[in-house]
């Protein structure tokens, strides 16, 4: 079975890489991405010249992202809510105790954990603080590198603090499995959703443009913007769920008790 | 000019205490000596680096990009100086109750003594 692994490898590796010959020069001006085919420009050039005309973002990255290309960004936050299910499917045990479901405070007193003071203490001040930037990473997405991914990323991290400067009860405490699962549902229903919106507003899945005639105070190339926003958040709430739940589950052997 | 000279002396002494960094964590016998050299020679040298770099975005003072530059980078230097020396503390801390010992010699002293002591001797 190892060999047949091996073997399987190898020939999809040369395969892979039999192709690399016909890929157009790096930064090729005639190759199609970048030059277009004939008369016609290229998708790339478009973008350069058309994104913040038809969405007013500057940031092209994220326009492509979750706006041209929403589809593949949707379906990259489900990847993301299947990789948090499957840790779960794998890992979870039920057989611990069950896990507390209110947040205990860090223990800073010199009484309590004497060793703990120090990192306890920089946790509570830095904790807020990398929340807060969390949250602009995702808002900023548009002006900004950054975006619902990273900044998802960021939120899960500070929650992955809690746990490391206390213990993984605290961090449950404070996010629990009820609550991680719900609002990783909840970050794909909400990007699904805008897509939803759009078709019963007689467009096409996910084209935000039709959007204006709900949102108060809005002109079609606002509302794509606008709605890039939205369907950043809902995937800022998987990333944020998923990575903390793949971590609670890793740490813990699927008991979500302290373990090391 | 003056902020230029500043900003890059910074920098350069930020640069030998990275060295020093450096050299410490490859000649120090073991893990405790090591993180000493590591979180002592980074905290200050990426400070005194990220300080030439803001220095540096404040030669001019016509435009205010310059000034919200100068200000992120201050928030960094702050961050590290939070950030640097607690997770240090957080690995001595680790290893200590791992039960890691330290170098020690055959009296109690610091293994480094006897080889000063021996170099003298000869």
């Amino acid at each position: 079975m190892k060999w047949f692994g091996l073997i399987a490898t190898v020939f999809t590796g040369i395969l892979l890489l039999s192709a690399v010959p016909d890929f157009a020069a790096f930064g090729d001006p005639d190759s199609p991405a970048n030059g277009g085919l004939g008369d016609h420009p290229s998708v790339s050039q478009y973008y350069i010249t058309d994104t913040y005309t038809d969405t007013k973002v500057p940031n092209i990255v994220t326009a492509v992202l979750a706006d041209y290309r929403g589809y593949d960004t949707m379906f990259e936050t489900v990847v993301i809510f299947a990789a948090g299910i499957a840790i779960f499917a794998i890992l979870r045990s039920f057989s611990g105790p069950v896990a507390p479901s209110h947040p205990t405070a860090i223990d800073t007193s010199v009484e309590g954990d004497h060793q703990r003071i120090i990192i306890g203490t920089t946790c509570r001040v830095i904790i807020p603080v990398i929340q807060l930037f969390a949250l602009y990473v995702v808002a900023h997405g548009h002006h900004s590198p950054g975006g619902g991914f990273q900044g998802g990323v960021i939120l899960g991290a500070s929650f992955i603090l809690v746990a490391l400067a206390k213990d993984l009860s605290a961090a449950l405490g404070r996010f629990s499995e009820k609550r991680y699962l719900a609002l990783g549902s909840v970050g794909i229903l909400i990007y699904a959703g805008f897509g939803l919106l759009c078709v019963a507003l007689e467009r096409n899945f996910l084209d935000y443009e039709i959007l204006h005639r709900i949102m108060p105070a809005t002109d079609p190339i606002m509302a794509r913007s606008h709605s890039m926003l939205g369907v950043e958040v809902g995937v800022a709430f998987t990333v944020t769920a998923i990575m903390f739940a793949i971590y609670a589950n890793l740490s813990s052997k699927g008991r979500l008790e302290q373990g090391f | 000019m003056i902020l230029d000279l500043v900003a890059i002396l910074l920098i350069a002494a930020g640069l030998v205490f990275f060295l020093g960094a450096a050299v410490g964590l490859v000649r120090f016998p073991d893990f405790y000596t090591r993180m000493h050299a590591a979180g002592k020679g980074d905290t200050l040298s990426s400070l005194l680096v990220v300080l030439g770099f803001a220095l540096h975005e404040l030669r001019h003072f016509d435009g205010s990009a310059d000034v919200v530059v100068f200000l992120k980078l201050l928030a960094i230097c702050a961050f590290i100086m939070l950030t640097s020396p607690t997770s240090t503390h957080a690995l001595m801390d680790a290893g200590y109750e791992d039960g890691i010992e330290p170098v020690l010699g055959e009296d109690g002293e610091n293994a480094l003594t006897e080889t000063r002591n021996r170099r003298l001797k000869d």
